[in-house]
C-alpha cells in the first residue's frame, strides 16, 4: 500500500491514516509469521478488517475534535477573564503571553487538589453527574462542525439531535443538587432545571423558524444556503436577538447565572464538587458557551461562509468569538436577575418574540418576498 | 410544601463578616427570617475598661473597618464631654472633612458589596477604584489606610499636610463626576438593577421607626431625621446640608439615599474648607476623667452610634457601652425579608450595609 | 440657598428617572471603559512588582535609632497592646544599656510610641511587610528594629494648653515644651532620702541634694531629690519606683 492521504476532509483524512497504520501492522504479523495457521491468525484478521479501521478512524476523529473544542474552549475562558477585566478597569489574566497561560495553570491547579465527596452524598448519583453533564457538552461539541470539511459527523438532522441532547441538561443538573445533599444544591438544582426547560421553548422556536427559511437540518447545508442567499440575521433579526438571550440563559451566564448565583446559594448546585470534578464541570460550562456561539454564528451568522482567503473554519471560530465577545459585554454591564424575573422574562418577552420571528420565517418563505 | 431552614452564614458569601442569617423557605420563598449575631465577639466593651483613655482611641479605630474615623470620633467625643474638654475650632473643622470623607469611603465600601451581592463585579471594582481615591488622602493625612488613630482627646493628631485641600477637592469633583455618569448610568438607569432592587425589603415608616433602624436605612424609609443637622456636633450647624429622604422604604430607596448622601457629602467638605480658620488642632487634656458619666452620639455612615463612658476618677473608664447602629438595624432584618424570594435576601441585607464588627462588638 | 443646595445634589428625581434602555446605559459604560483600559493602563497596581507609592508618613512598624533612644519606658508604658518591653543589650559603642524590642505579631502599628518618644528616637517606618514563617522571626528586638531615619517618620502632635486656647493662641507646643510638660511633684513629708528615683532617672534629672537638715537619730545630713524640669522627659518613672509613693505627676494645664 502506498502513503497517499486524502486530504479532503478531516474524517476522510483520518480514514485513509488509520487504514494505513492497521495496513503496517498486518504487515508486522506477517512478518513475525502469523499465517493462515497460526493460532493469532484472526486476530490479525480483526485488526486489518474494514470495520476496525473504520471504528479507529471514528476514535481518532472524536479525539482530535475533542482537543480542539477544549483548546477553544479554553480561549474562551481567556477572553472572557480578559476583556472582563478591562470591562472593569483591571488587568485580567496575567501568566503567559498576554495570560493565555492562566487557564492552563488553573487546571493543573484543580487537577492537583483532593478529591472529597461529601460523607452523607448519593455518592454513585454525585459522582455520575459530573459524567454526564460533560457527556452533554462533548456530545454537543461533536455535533457542530467547524467547516465543511473538519466535521465529527455530518448527519442529515444534526440540528434536532443537538437540539434533543442540549434539553438533557436539566437532568443531570437535578441529579447533581439533589445527590449532593445539600440544600444549597437542590434550589441551584431545581433553579437550573426550570430555568433551562424554560428557555429552551424560545430556543427551538427561534431554530424552527431558521429550518423553515433553509428547508434543511443539516449544518453544512443551511450555511450553503446562506452562502447563496442571505445571511439569516438579517431577514430573522428578532430571532437572532432571541437566540442569543436564550442562549445565555442556556449556558448558565450573568444575568442568568441563577442555578450558581454565588451571593444566595453558595455556588449554586456545583456547591459541593471540588478538585478535577469541578474544574470539569467549568470547562463543560464554557464549552456550552461555545456551543451555544458557534450554533448562534452558524445559524444567523453564515458559519465558515466569507471570503476565500481566510480558511472556513478560522470564520466560524471568528464569528463565534465575536458572538462570545457580546456575551462578555452583557456579563460585565448588569447585575444577576430573580428566578421569577427570569421565568417572566422567557415566557412574557422571549417566546412572543420567536413566536413573531417564527410568523415572519413563514411570511417570508411563502410569499417569497425579494429574491430570497 | 415542606419548609426548610436554610443557615445562611456565618461562612456565606452574602453576608460581609460573620453572622447568620436563618431563612425558612417554602420553595423560594422567605416564610421566616431569623439574623444570629456574635461570631464576632471581641469582648470589647470589657478589653477597654483595663486600658487607659489615649490607648482606647486605636481599639476604637477597630470597631468597624469601613468607617474607623467615626467610630474614634464618637469615642473621643464622649471622653470630651465626660472631661469637659473645649476642641479647638480648626480642630472641629478637620474633625468635620475627615469625618466626610470618610462617609465617603465607607458608603463606596457598601456599594461595591451591594455590587458582588447583585452578581455584577463591575460595580464591586469601580466602586473600590474610587474608594482608593479617599483612603489615599487619608492615608496622607493620618498615615494609615484603614485605622487611623487620628482623632485624639481635645482635637486630631497632626494638622493638614500640605496639598490636601486641592487633592481633597479633586477627588471630590471627580467622584461626583462617576455618581452623576458612570454609576447613574451603571446602575440607576440599569433594568436588571431596578428589577431587583425596587419593591423588594420594603420597610415601612412606622416599622423603622418602632424597630430603632437609623441612618440611611432609616432616611430610605422615609423619616427626616439626621443627627447632623438635628443634634449638631463639632461644626455641622454652620454648614447647610441637604438631608437626603426617600420615603418608599425598599432596597432601591436605600441605595438612592447613599448615592445621594455621597454627593452631600462632597458639598460639606467644600463649604467646610471655605470656613476652616488657622489655628492649633489639640488641646491638652488630663490625664483622670472625672467621676461622672457622659455620652455623645454622631451620624456613623450607617446610623446613629452611641458610646457612653463613665469616670471614676482614674486614668480608665470604669465602663464604656457602645449603641451600635447596625445592632439594632439588624434586628429589622426578619421585618424585610420575609414574604420576599430568596434571591432577594443579598439585595435586601447588602443595601442595610452590615459590619460585624461594631454589630458585635 | 436650600434649593440651590437641592439642585446641586440631586442628580435626579426618582420618578423622572426611567431606564432608557434595558442595559444600553451598562454597556456604554463598560465599553468606555474597556476602550480606556486597553489604550491606557488598567487601575490596577500589579503589587509585587509595583507599590502604591506611601507618603513620608505611613505608619508601618516601629524602627528605633539607639543612640538617642535614652531607654525612659515611655513607650512601653503607652503602647496599647503591650508589645513593646525594655530588653538589656550589649551595644559596641553604648555597652550594656536598656532598649526597646516589639512584637511585631501583636503591634497594632498605632504610632503611639513614636508620638510619645522624647527624643524621638522611636520612629514609624513605612514597613508593612511583615510576614514570617515563625512567630519569634516577629520579635523585633532592639538590633533588628532599627531603622533609617527620615523627617517624616518622626510622629508630632503639637497641643496647646485649654488655657492658651482661651486667651487665643494660635500656634501649638511641640513636644518637650515647657508650656505643656508634666513634671515630677515631691511630697518630702514622706521622703525616706532612698535616692532610688535618682538612679532610676534616665536623663539625670535628679540630683540628691542636700537639705541643711540633720537626720536625729543618725546625724547624717538629710538629702531629697531636686527636679530639673528642662531636663525631665516625664516618664514616671521615679513616681513608679519609689517606694513610698511620695512623688507624683503635676500636669501642665
Amino acid at each position: 500500500m502506498e502513503l497517499h492521504f486524502d486530504y479532503s476532509g478531516l474524517y476522510e483524512f483520518l480514514y485513509s491514516v488509520s487504514s494505513w497504520l492497521l495496513w503496517l501492522v498486518g504487515r508486522a504479523f506477517e512478518f513475525i509469521g502469523v499465517d493462515s495457521d497460526n493460532f493469532f491468525y484472526p486476530v490479525r484478521q480483526f485488526l486489518t478488517d474494514q470495520q476496525f479501521v473504520y471504528f479507529v478512524a471514528l476514535i481518532l476523529v472524536a479525539l482530535i475534535y475533542l482537543v480542539a473544542g477544549l483548546l477553544f474552549g479554553i480561549q474562551f475562558i481567556w477572553m472572557e477573564r480578559k476583556f472582563l477585566g478591562r470591562f472593569m478597569d483591571r488587568r485580567g489574566t496575567q501568566v503567559g503571553f498576554l495570560g493565555f497561560f492562566q487557564n492552563f495553570a488553573d487546571a493543573f491547579k484543580v487537577l492537583l487538589k483532593a478529591v472529597i465527596i461529601p460523607k452523607d452524598s448519593d455518592k454513585r448519583v454525585y459522582q455520575f453527574a459530573i459524567f454526564g453533564i460533560l457527556a452533554v457538552s462533548f456530545m454537543l461539541l461533536g455535533l457542530v462542525p467547524w467547516d465543511n470539511n473538519f466535521y465529527a459527523v455530518n448527519v442529515p438532522l444534526a440540528l434536532l439531535l443537538g437540539l434533543a441532547v442540549f434539553s438533557l441538561a436539566p437532568f443531570t443538573l437535578i441529579l447533581a443538587g439533589w445527590s449532593s445533599n445539600n440544600k444549597y444544591t437542590v434550589i441551584g438544582g431545581m433553579r437550573g432545571a426550570a430555568q433551562l426547560i424554560a428557555y429552551e421553548i424560545p430556543i427551538l422556536l427561534v431554530v424552527v423558524s431558521a429550518v423553515v427559511m433553509t428547508g434543511t437540518l443539516n449544518f453544512a447545508e443551511m450555511v450553503a444556503w446562506q452562502q447563496n442567499n442571505v445571511l439569516l440575521f438579517i431577514p430573522l433579526f428578532i430571532g437572532a436577538i432571541t437566540f442569543f438571550i436564550a442562549g445565555v440563559a442556556e449556558s448558565e451566564r450573568i444575568p442568568f447565572d441563577l442555578p450558581e448565583a454565588e451571593s444566595e446559594l453558595v455556588e449554586g448546585w456545583q456547591t459541593e464538587y471540588g478538585s478535577l470534578g469541578w474544574g470539569l464541570i467549568m470547562a463543560a460550562d464554557y464549552l456550552r458557551a461555545y456551543i451555544v456561539c458557534v450554533l448562534f454564528s452558524i445559524i444567523f451568522l453564515g458559519g465558515w461562509a466569507g471570503p476565500d482567503f481566510i480558511p472556513g473554519s478560522v470564520w466560524l471560530l471568528t464569528k463565534a468569538a465575536i458572538v462570545f465577545f457580546f456575551m462578555v459585554w452583557l456579563r460585565a454591564a448588569t447585575v444577576r436577575i430573580r428566578t421569577d424575573q427570569l421565568l417572566k422574562f422567557c415566557w412574557n418577552r422571549l417566546l412572543p418574540l420567536a413566536v413573531i420571528n417564527l410568523a415572519i420565517a413563514v411570511l417570508i418563505r411563502v410569499y417569497s418576498v425579494g429574491w430570497w | 410544601m415542606t419548609e426548610m431552614w436554610v443557615n445562611m452564614g456565618p461562612q456565606h458569601p452574602f453576608n460581609h463578616g460573620l453572622w447568620n442569617l436563618r431563612v425558612k423557605l417554602d420553595g423560594e420563598k422567605v416564610t421566616d427570617a431569623e439574623p444570629v449575631i456574635g461570631y464576632l465577639h471581641r469582648g470589647w466593651e470589657k478589653m477597654v475598661e483595663s486600658r487607659d483613655y489615649q490607648q482606647i482611641i486605636p481599639m476604637s479605630d477597630r470597631l468597624c473597618y469601613c468607617s474607623a474615623l467615626t467610630w474614634s470620633h464618637v469615642y473621643v467625643s464622649a471622653v470630651e464631654n465626660l472631661m469637659e474638654v473645649e476642641v479647638p475650632e480648626r480642630a472641629q473643622w478637620i474633625r468635620v472633612i475627615t469625618i466626610e470623607i470618610q462617609r465617603l469611603a465607607s458608603h463606596l465600601m457598601w456599594l461595591a458589596a451591594v455590587g458582588t451581592d447583585l452578581g455584577s463585579y463591575t460595580i464591586f471594582l469601580y466602586a473600590m477604584r474610587e474608594r482608593e481615591l479617599f483612603l489615599d488622602l487619608l492615608t496622607n493625612l493620618t498615615g494609615a489606610r484603614m485605622t487611623y488613630n487620628y482623632m485624639r482627646i481635645g482635637g486630631v493628631r497632626n494638622d493638614l499636610p500640605e496639598n490636601f485641600e486641592r487633592d481633597t477637592l479633586r477627588a471630590c469633583d471627580l467622584l461626583e463626576k462617576r455618581i452623576k455618569g458612570e454609576y447613574y448610568q451603571l446602575m440607576d438607569q440599569n433594568t436588571p438593577f431596578r428589577m431587583r432592587t425596587i419593591d423588594t425589603g420594603v420597610l415601612s415608616k412606622e416599622d423603622a421607626m418602632n424597630l430603632g433602624v437609623t441612618g440611611p436605612n432609616m432616611r430610605g424609609s422615609g423619616v427626616d431625621f439626621d443627627l447632623r443637622r438635628d443634634d449638631p456636633y463639632e461644626k455641622y450647624d454652620e454648614i447647610d446640608f441637604e438631608v437626603c429622604v426617600e420615603k418608599e422604604g425598599d432596597s432601591f430607596a436605600r441605595y438612592r439615599v447613599r448615592m445621594r448622601e455621597m454627593l452631600v457629602s462632597c458639598d460639606i467638605i467644600r463649604d467646610a474648607f471655605k470656613k476652616i480658620k488657622e489655628g492649633p488642632v489639640r488641646v491638652k487634656t488630663p490625664r483622670n476623667a472625672p467621676v461622672g458619666t457622659a455620652f455623645a452620639h454622631v451620624e456613623d455612615p450607617r446610623g446613629e452610634s452611641l458610646m457612653y463612658v463613665m469616670g471614676d476618677g482614674t486614668n480608665h473608664p470604669y465602663r464604656l457601652k457602645v449603641r451600635s447602629p447596625i445592632f439594632v438595624t439588624v434586628s429589622a432584618a426578619p421585618k424585610m425579608c420575609i414574604g420576599y424570594k430568596m434571591a432577594d435576601i443579598p439585595a435586601i441585607m447588602g443595601t442595610v450595609d452590615m459590619c460585624v464588627g461594631e454589630t458585635d462588638r | 440657598m436650600a434649593e440651590e443646595i437641592k439642585k446641586r445634589t440631586t442628580y435626579l428625581s426618582r420618578g423622572a428617572l426611567k431606564p432608557r434602555a434595558y442595559v444600553g446605559d451598562g454597556l456604554k459604560v463598560t465599553f468606555r471603559t474597556l476602550v480606556r483600559t486597553t489604550i491606557h493602563r488598567p487601575n490596577t497596581i500589579q503589587y509585587p512588582w509595583e507599590t502604591l507609592v506611601k507618603p513620608e508618613c505611613y505608619r508601618g512598624r516601629p524602627g528605633i535609632t539607639l543612640e538617642t533612644c535614652i531607654a525612659c519606658s515611655k513607650c512601653v508604658k503607652i503602647c496599647p497592646n503591650k508589645c513593646i518591653e525594655m530588653v538589656p543589650i550589649d551595644h559596641p559603642t553604648l555597652g550594656k544599656v536598656k532598649r526597646p524590642q516589639v512584637n511585631v505579631a501583636r503591634c497594632m502599628m498605632c504610632g503611639y510610641c513614636a508620638e510619645v518618644c522624647p527624643t524621638d528616637a522611636m520612629i514609624v517606618t513605612p514597613e508593612f511587610e511583615l510576614a514570617a514563617y515563625t512567630r519569634s522571626a516577629l520579635m523585633y528586638d532592639p538590633i533588628k528594629l532599627q531603622h533609617e531615619r527620615k523627617p517624616g517618620y518622626i510622629v508630632h502632635s503639637p497641643m496647646v494648653t485649654p488655657s492658651e486656647m482661651k486667651s487665643g493662641r494660635t500656634d501649638s507646643h511641640d513636644k518637650g515644651d515647657m508650656a505643656i510638660k508634666d513634671t515630677v511633684q515631691l511630697d518630702s513629708r514622706k521622703c525616706i532620702s532612698c535616692a532610688r528615683c535618682s538612679k532610676t532617672c534616665p536623663v539625670g534629672a535628679i540630683t540628691m541634694t542636700d537639705t541643711g537638715e540633720l537626720n536625729p537619730k543618725t546625724n547624717k545630713p538629710v538629702k531629697k531629690p531636686v527636679f530639673d524640669d528642662n531636663k525631665c522627659v516625664s516618664c514616671e518613672q521615679c513616681v513608679d519606683v519609689c517606694p513610698k509613693s511620695c512623688l507624683s505627676m503635676k500636669e501642665a494645664m
